[in-house]
């Protein structure tokens, strides 16, 4: 129910008391923050554009002036003011060369979302069905976010390389070395660890919303645990699910630290290509031609994951 | 109109539209940047040394070791107030120029971004002939640099950067004479190449006997790249990691800056060294550019001419191992000048600024190879 407006006088009175009883500058600010609410209370379109205006206004400015700023570049010759072509399309989606990288990028992001999606749903299930330091595992999942990118993927370097700490671990049990750095498992290695996070706070969140009766449910009827989980768990959290899969899958497919510092010679991903252009072969319109080819590829990747999973910001239980 | 009135404290929708418009326009102001250097250009200064110098410099130098030590040393001598930003990749600090540049006074540039800044009317004239400092640098490097345009100087060279062979030697009796080396098959598996599309197709291009500033035989260039493939262990894509690869021993042989050799050799004791073998070596030059719109021009003149001074100079090898644009013979050990003396029958070739084409060609040559 919509109180009514107190006159200003009334207003002006109140504020004379506070001022007498608490001292000025407090109740000044009260009596500002009363004018401002009182303002917007009042004008609900201004109110909706305050509240809705800034998020609005950052996804503008920062990411659709941008796409279409790189929209306009892959259309033109020169980075600057070039004229108009649809060449660099044609060289992109023409080429067996880049076309290759793309599909090696694509099958190296499927091998990581799978890994990802299978260590993160039993790292997350367990954290939920079997722990008790919940909060501890999580804190512990999430700690590598903490450092930066970089740093970890030379952690991992140190850890992998030829007579490096896997390797010397391996020593100690009489082991053979593996010398796993520059090679495709260095650069699944690199990847999973990396994005595990992004998937398991999903698959968290789903699981946890999860009725347990209906697993108990389920063995009652006489399903065993392979088939409870398929027909009962994974269908309640595939929400989840997908949040967790897109969350990995995008970032993979655009990544060029993790390969270039931990591949070998054969782990080319289109992102290095990507920023090959904007950085050394100075060829931005191709370069931007690519990014929107990709983001477009992306964007419909998300449109199908989010029609698989029914909806993909919903991570709780509740499929339909 | 509805207004909520209460003495100073009142609304209104125009005094916030307002106050709201003047916050998004100085806002946005912000975030376009735009020409807000002193008023005061390098060219004005017609007699050495300049006066009033600006309280403070901020400084892009990738050379971070060496950066501390003129930090400290040049802020003390001139009672300037430093500050650097290092940086990885030229194109950092040139999107900064491209937005308008209100921020960086001095940078430390390749001569192929310097020649972009020069194109794209980015940098101050520079008063060399007044500078009592451009007399050290010596000729090799004023004529190979490019930094001219129309008669004016727009860069004071630093430092010049040789792309060599380095190898190991102890592996190796002598210093190979080939870049045939990273094509021998009794290394294979202990050899790398730079991930540089520029580098290793120049390489490749000068194992075949081509020029590699306008090659003549791209599918040779490509076909001798895709047969090294298999003999190599990795293609380095970042310098630390370059230089791992030699102090772990990874490899025996890659390219790899004369100043990674340097820190790879004396910094961490590996056994490496570097060698320009005899089909050629390529070689860069970095140059001390002011950019237009910077806030502390004349600090920054000040400090290139410092910068070059043969004591400052040294100390770019002393702490990097980079050879810097100014003869610094007399201020090195023997062991030092033994390292950074370039025999003169070596076949050194300046890596001028590519073609738009040959660009074009070496980027897509690489990324054939990388996908082959």
């Amino acid at each position: 129910m919509a109180r009514s407006p107190r006159s200003d006088d009334e207003r002006s009175a109140e504020s004379g008391k506070r001022l007498a009883a608490d001292g000025g500058s407090v109740s000044d600010a009260d009596g500002r923050l009363s004018d401002l609410t009182s303002f917007f209370r009042e004008r609900p379109r201004l109110r909706t554009l305050a509240i809705a205006g800034p998020p609005y206004g950052l996804l503008v400015f920062f990411f659709a002036i941008p796409l279409l700023a790189m929209l306009v570049v892959s259309f033109q010759t020169d980075q600057i003011g070039g004229a108009w072509t649809l060449g660099n399309y044609v060289d992109f989606l023409t080429s067996e060369t880049y076309l290759t990288v793309v599909w090696r990028t694509f099958l190296l992001s499927v091998q990581v979302t799978a890994i990802v999606a299978g260590v993160g749903y039993a790292l997350a299930y367990s954290i939920v069905r079997f722990s008790r330091r919940t909060t501890l595992l999580l804190l512990l999942v999430i700690l590598p976010f903490w450092t930066s990118y970089i740093i970890r993927m030379y952690a991992w370097i140190n850890i992998l390389q030829s007579d490096g700490v896997l390797d010397s671990i391996l020593n100690l049990v009489g082991l053979p070395a593996l010398s796993l750095l520059y090679t495709e498992t260095a650069v699944l290695i690199g990847f999973t660890y990396v994005w595990l996070p992004l998937a398991v706070l999903p698959f968290y969140a789903s699981l946890t919303n999860l009725d347990a009766d209906l697993i108990e449910a389920s063995k009652d009827l006489g399903a065993g645990p392979i088939r409870t989980f398929l027909s009962v768990t994974l269908p309640m959290t595939i929400n989840g699910v997908v949040t967790g899969v897109v969350l990995v899958f995008i970032p993979t497919f655009g990544s060029f630290i993790t390969p270039r510092l931990l591949g070998g010679t054969n782990n080319v991903m289109i992102g290095m290509v990507i920023e090959n252009q904007f950085k050394s072969a100075f060829n931005w319109p191709f370069g931007a031609a690519i990014g929107m080819v990709i983001s477009v590829v992306v964007v419909a990747l998300l449109v199908l994951a989010t029609r698989l999973g029914g909806g993909l910001f919903g991570t709780g239980g509740e499929t339909s | 109109m509805r207004k909520v009135t209460d003495g100073s404290t009142s609304l209104n929708r125009r005094r916030f539209l307002q106050g709201a418009a003047t916050t998004g326009v100085a806002a946005a102001a912000g975030c376009l940047g735009g020409d807000g250097g002193s008023d005061r250009v390098p060219m004005d200064v017609t007699e050495w040394p300049p006066e009033n110098l600006e309280s403070s410099l901020n400084m892009w130098n990738w050379y971070d070791s060496w950066a501390e030590y003129a930090i400290d040393a040049f802020g003390e001598e001139f009672d300037v107030d430093v500050s650097n930003s290092g940086y990885s990749s030229a194109d950092q600090w040139y999107s900064q120029l491209q937005a308008g540049n209100d921020e960086i006074d001095n940078i430390a540039a390749t001569t192929n971004w310097v020649e972009r800044s020069i194109e794209n009317d980015f940098l101050h004239e520079i008063p060399v002939d007044i500078m009592p400092a451009w007399e050290n640098i010596t000729d090799r490097i004023k004529e190979a640099s490019s930094y001219q345009q129309d008669g004016s100087t727009y860069a004071v060279p630093e430092s010049l950067v040789l792309y060599p062979l380095t190898y190991n030697d102890e592996y190796f009796d002598s210093a190979p004479d080939s870049w045939g080396v990273l094509w021998d098959e009794e290394h294979e598996g202990n050899l790398c190449m730079w991930d540089n599309a520029t580098v290793s197709c120049q390489i490749a291009a000068l194992y075949t006997g081509q020029d590699p500033i306008q090659p003549d035989d791209y599918d040779e260039i490509e076909e001798v790249l895709i047969q090294q493939k298999p003999l190599l262990q990795t293609y380095w894509g970042d310098y630390q990691q370059g230089m791992s690869l030699f102090v772990n021993e990874d490899v025996v042989a890659g390219p790899l800056t004369m100043g990674r050799t340097y820190s790879a050799r004396f910094g961490e004791g590996a056994p490496v060294h570097y060698t320009a073998p005899q089909e050629g070596a390529m070689y860069t030059s970095d140059l001390f550019v002011i950019p237009k719109g910077a806030p502390n021009p004349i600090a920054s003149l000040q400090f290139t001419n410092w910068a070059s001074e043969t004591e400052n100079a040294a100390q770019l090898f002393e702490t990097m191992g980079y050879q810097p644009a100014v003869d610094i013979s007399d201020e090195l050990s023997e062991e030092d000048a033994e390292f950074t003396n370039w025999p003169d029958e070596w076949n050194l070739v300046f890596s001028e600024t590519l073609s738009d084409e040959v660009r074009s060609r070496y980027d897509e040559i690489w990324t054939a190879v990388k996908a082959a």
